[in-house]
C-alpha cells in the first residue's frame, strides 16, 4: 500500500469519525450549532481528500480537470462552513467580511464549472508523473484560469476575517482559544493558499494538499469543542459539589428548598422540606396538598400571597401556620420568587422555608410582658387616683341618695305632687348614668384585656379622661383648659390604651404644678390635626418645666422624680405610641411649664 | 330684731348634688337658696339675713376653705357647714379651727345634715339675738348724757349716791335725778336690773374708753 493512500484515508476517516461525533452531539442538543458546523467542516475535509487522491491518481489531462473541478464543491462547502463556524463558535468576525468570503467563493464555484477546465485551469494540457511520498503521482499542466484569482481572493479574504476574530477573541482574554482556532485557521488557510498559487500558476510541480492543512483546521476545532465537552463535564461535577454544598448549609440553617412546577403543579422539596411539613419522603406534593397541612385561617392568605407574588413580579413572602398532630401550633416562614416564562406566564417558584416557631413564641412572649407591665402600670396609676375616683363615684352616690330622701318626705305629706316627683326620679337615673360611666372606664381600664383597634375620636378620649380625673384636678386646684380642634379625622388605635397615655400626662402634669401658686396651676390640653403627621394631643402644664438634660430622659425606664413614682408611666406610654406607629415627644414651653406631646396618624395618610 | 325665717345658703358646683340637696332641705321645710359658685353666692350675700351656710369643700376656683376666709374677713358671722367626698383631716382641722359649724361627708345621711343645719341655724339665731340685744343697750347708753353715763357708771359699781355725789363734786339731789333719768332712759326699775344689762353687754371697758 502506498503511503499516499495511507495518509489521505486516515485524513478522511479521522475527519468523517469526528464529524459523526459532533453530528450526534447536535442531533441530541439541536442548539448545538458550532457542532454541526464543525461536523460540515470534517465532512467537507474528507471530501477533499477524496478529490485530492483522484486527481493524484488521474491518468488523463481530462480526469485531472474534471477531478479538480468536482474537488472545489467540497472545497467551497468547506470555506462557508469554517467561516460559520468562526461566528459561531468564536463570536467574533466581521459580518460583512464573512459575507464576501462566503459570496467570493460561490462566485468562483460558479465560474469553475463555468469557464475552462475548471477555475484554476483554462485548458489542462497535459500529466505530468512525478514522484511523491515515493510513488509517482499525476500533476496537471497547462494554461491558468485567470478567474482563479476570485477563489483565491476568497481565501485571502477568509485568512483576514479569520485573523480579525481571532483578535477580537484575544483581546477578549479568550488568548487559548484565539491561538489555537483563530491562528490555526489563518496558519492552515495560509499554508493551503501559499501551495495552490505556487501549483496552480505552474511555479513549482506538486500534487495539491490542502486536505493536511485543512486537516489542521479540524484538528484544531476539534480540539477546542472537545475541550469545551471537558468543561461541561467538570462544570456538572462543580454544580453537584456545589449543590451538595448548598443541601448541607439548608440543612444546617435548617431551611427546607422547594421548587414548584406551576405547570404541572409539581412541588419538590429537600428532605428537611419534607419533614417541615411532617410529610413521608417519597409523598408526591402538590399546591393543594401543601395548603391542607395549613392551619384554617391562614389558607386564604397563603392563596393571597401566592396570587400577590404572580400579580407583583413575583416576590412570594409568607408566614403560616402548620397543623399538626399534637396541640402545639407550628409557624412557617416561606420566601420565594416565580419564574415567568417569555410570555408572562409563570413557570415555577423556587424559595425557601423555615420553621419560626420559636421566634414566634419568643415574640409572643415579649407581647405579653408589655401588655402586662402595660396594665400594671395602668393600675398602679389607677391607684394613686383612688381617692378622688371615690369623690367622684360619690358625688352621684350623694344625689341619688338625697333625692331619695326627698322623695320620701314628699311621699309622706297628704297631698303627693307627681310632677316633683318625677323630677326627682330623673334626676336619680342621670346621676345613676352618671356613676356607671365612671365605674366602666374604670372596669376598662382595669381589665386586662386585649388590645381592641378602632376608629377612634381623639377630642373624645381627651374628654373621657378629664372626667375621670375631675376630682383630681380639683384636689390638686388644678384648672383645666381644652382647645379641642374640631372636625378631627378618627384615629385607629386602642381606647383603654390612648385613655392610659392621656391619664398619665395629665396626672404627670398635676405633680408638676403641684409646688406652683394656686391661680397659676393651670392645665391645656389642645388637639389639632397637623398634615402630613396626624391628629396632635398636646398636655402642656405651667409648672417649672424639665431640665434641658432630661428630656428625654424621663421617657426611660426607671426614670422618677417622684418619691412613690416607678418611673414605669412614659416608657409604657412611649411604647403604647410606638405600637399605634405614633410618638411622643417633651419640650419646654418658651413660657414655661412642659409640654408633651402625642402624634397618632390618621386613616388619611395610613394608606400613603 | 329681723322676724324673717331663717334661709339655708347651699353652695356646690355639682349640679345633680345641688339640686338633690337643695330639693331634700325643701322636703324637710327649710327655705333654701342654692348657689353654683362660691363667687355667685357673695355676690347676692346680704349679712343681715339670718340662716347657715351649707359648703361643699372642692370646687374649681374659689374653693371651700377660702370662701369661709372671705365671709370671716368681711365680718359676717354665718355658720358654716362644710360637705366634702373624703375625710381630708387637715383640711377638717383647718376648717374647724376658723369656726366651721360642722363638718359631714358625703353621701349625706340626712338626719345629720338636718341636725347639723338646725343647731347652726339655732346657734346664728341666738348670736343674733345677743347681737341685737347688746345693739340696743348700746342704743340705750348712747342716748345717756356725759354727766348721766358717768352716774351709771358709779351706780353699777355699787355705789350710794352720797358717794356718787361726793365723786362727782355735786349735792345728793342732783344725783337721785341723774339716777332716775338713767333709770328712765335705760328701762330698768331695779339697780339690780340694770347690772345685769351692763355686765350682759359687756360694757364695763366702753365706759372707760368713752371716758
Amino acid at each position: 500500500m502506498s503511503w499516499v493512500t495511507v495518509l489521505w484515508s486516515m485524513i478522511a476517516s479521522a475527519c468523517l469519525t469526528l464529524a459523526l461525533v459532533h453530528g450526534l452531539v447536535w442531533w441530541r442538543h439541536r442548539e448545538a450549532w458550532a457542532n454541526i458546523l464543525f461536523a460540515l467542516t470534517a465532512v467537507a475535509t474528507s471530501l477533499l481528500a477524496a478529490g485530492e487522491v483522484w486527481m493524484m491518481w488521474a491518468e488523463t489531462p481530462e480526469q485531472f480537470g474534471m477531478a479538480l473541478r468536482w474537488t472545489h464543491i467540497p472545497a467551497w462547502a468547506l470555506i462557508v462552513s469554517l467561516v460559520g463556524f468562526v461566528r459561531l463558535y468564536l463570536r467574533a468576525g466581521r459580518q460583512w467580511l464573512a459575507w464576501t468570503v462566503c459570496g467570493l467563493r460561490t462566485l468562483s464555484l460558479i465560474l469553475n464549472f463555468l469557464t475552462g477546465a475548471n477555475l484554476n485551469y483554462r485548458e489542462v494540457a497535459a500529466l505530468q508523473r512525478i514522484p511523491f511520498l515515493g510513488e509517482s503521482v499525476s500533476v496537471g499542466e497547462g494554461m491558468s484560469n485567470p478567474w482563479m484569482l476570485v477563489g483565491q481572493l476568497s481565501l485571502v479574504l477568509l485568512v483576514m476575517f479569520a485573523a480579525d476574530a481571532a483578535f477580537t477573541v484575544w483581546r477578549r482574554g479568550d488568548r487559548r482559544q484565539a491561538l489555537v482556532v483563530g491562528g490555526g485557521i489563518v496558519f492552515c488557510v495560509l499554508m493551503g493558499t501559499g501551495q495552490a498559487i505556487l501549483v496552480f500558476w505552474g511555479i513549482i510541480s506538486a500534487p495539491i494538499t490542502a486536505s493536511l492543512f485543512y486537516m489542521g483546521i479540524v484538528a484544531a476545532m476539534g480540539f477546542e469543542l472537545s475541550h469545551d465537552m471537558l468543561r461541561a463535564a467538570e462544570l456538572s461535577e462543580e454544580l453537584r459539589e456545589s449543590e451538595r454544598r448548598m443541601d448541607l448549609a439548608a440543612s444546617a440553617a435548617e431551611l427546607g428548598l422547594w421548587v414548584w412546577d406551576m405547570e404541572r403543579d409539581e412541588i419538590w422539596t429537600t428532605d428537611k422540606g419534607h419533614e417541615l411539613f411532617g410529610l413521608a419522603k417519597t409523598e408526591p406534593l402538590n399546591f393543594a396538598r401543601i395548603v391542607e397541612r395549613l392551619h384554617p385561617d391562614d389558607r386564604e392568605p397563603t392563596r393571597v400571597a401566592v396570587a400577590t407574588a404572580l400579580e407583583n413580579g413575583g416576590n412570594y413572602r409568607n408566614e403560616y401556620r402548620l397543623l399538626s398532630g399534637a396541640a402545639s401550633v407550628r409557624w412557617i416562614a416561606a420566601q420565594g420568587r416565580v419564574e415567568f416564562a417569555a410570555d408572562r406566564r409563570p413557570l415555577r417558584m423556587r424559595g425557601v422555608s423555615i420553621d419560626i416557631t420559636a421566634r414566634r413564641l419568643a415574640e409572643q412572649e415579649v407581647q405579653e410582658r408589655r401588655a402586662e407591665l402595660t396594665h400594671l402600670s395602668r393600675v398602679a396609676m389607677l391607684g394613686e387616683l383612688s381617692g378622688s375616683l371615690a369623690h367622684e363615684l360619690n358625688q352621684p352616690l350623694t344625689a341619688i341618695l338625697s333625692n331619695a330622701q326627698a322623695a320620701q318626705r314628699f311621699l309622706a305629706r297628704p297631698q303627693i305632687n307627681r310632677a316633683e316627683l318625677e323630677e326627682i326620679l330623673s334626676d336619680i337615673v342621670d346621676a345613676d348614668q352618671h356613676a356607671g360611666e365612671v365605674i366602666r372606664s374604670l372596669r376598662l381600664l382595669l381589665k386586662k384585656g386585649e388590645v381592641q383597634r378602632q376608629q377612634l375620636d381623639a377630642n373624645e378620649v381627651v374628654q373621657e379622661v378629664l372626667n375621670l380625673v375631675r376630682s383630681d384636678l380639683l384636689n390638686h386646684r388644678v384648672a383645666a383648659e381644652t382647645e379641642l380642634a374640631p372636625d378631627l379625622p378618627t384615629v385607629r388605635g386602642d381606647r383603654v390604651q390612648l385613655q392610659q397615655v392621656m391619664l398619665n400626662l395629665v396626672m404627670n402634669a398635676c405633680d408638676a404644678m403641684a409646688g406652683s401658686d394656686v391661680a397659676g396651676r393651670r392645665l391645656c390640653v389642645s388637639t389639632n390635626w397637623i398634615a402630613d403627621e396626624g391628629v396632635r394631643v398636646s398636655v402642656r402644664d405651667h409648672g417649672l418645666g424639665i431640665p434641658t438634660e432630661l428630656l428625654e430622659r424621663v421617657f426611660e425606664p426607671f426614670f422618677t422624680t417622684k418619691p412613690q413614682g416607678l418611673g414605669l408611666g412614659l416608657a409604657v406610654c412611649r411604647s403604647i405610641l410606638l405600637a399605634h406607629d405614633g410618638e411622643l415627644s417633651a419640650e419646654n414651653h418658651p413660657s414655661g411649664g412642659a409640654v408633651f406631646r402625642f402624634t397618632l396618624p390618621t386613616e388619611l395618610h395610613a394608606g400613603t | 330684731m329681723s322676724l324673717q325665717p331663717p334661709t339655708v345658703f347651699l353652695v356646690d358646683d355639682e349640679a345633680l348634688v345641688r339640686k338633690a340637696v337643695e330639693r331634700l332641705l325643701r322636703a324637710e321645710g327649710f327655705e333654701v337658696a342654692a348657689f353654683a359658685s362660691p363667687a355667685e353666692f357673695l355676690a347676692a350675700h346680704d349679712p343681715a339675713e339670718p340662716g347657715c351656710l351649707v359648703l361643699d369643700m372642692a370646687m374649681p376656683g374659689i374653693n371651700g376653705l377660702e370662701l369661709q376666709e372671705t365671709l370671716s374677713a368681711r365680718g359676717s358671722a354665718l355658720p358654716i357647714i362644710f360637705l366634702t367626698g373624703r375625710a381630708d383631716v387637715p383640711m377638717c382641722v383647718q376648717a374647724m379651727k376658723r369656726g366651721a359649724a360642722d363638718f359631714l361627708t358625703k353621701p349625706l345621711k340626712d338626719t345629720d345634715l338636718f341636725a347639723a343645719i338646725r343647731r347652726a341655724l339655732e346657734h346664728d339665731r341666738n348670736a343674733r339675738q345677743t347681737r341685737a340685744e347688746r345693739e340696743d343697750i348700746r342704743a340705750r347708753v348712747a342716748s345717756l348724757t356725759p354727766r348721766e353715763r358717768d352716774v351709771l357708771k358709779q351706780v353699777v359699781t355699787g355705789q350710794l349716791n352720797k358717794q356718787i355725789a361726793f365723786n362727782l363734786g355735786t349735792v345728793e339731789k342732783t344725783i337721785k335725778v341723774h339716777r332716775g333719768r338713767v333709770m328712765e332712759k335705760m328701762r330698768v326699775t331695779s339697780v339690780a336690773e340694770l347690772v345685769r344689762l351692763v355686765e350682759r353687754c359687756g360694757l364695763g371697758f366702753q365706759f372707760d374708753t368713752e371716758k
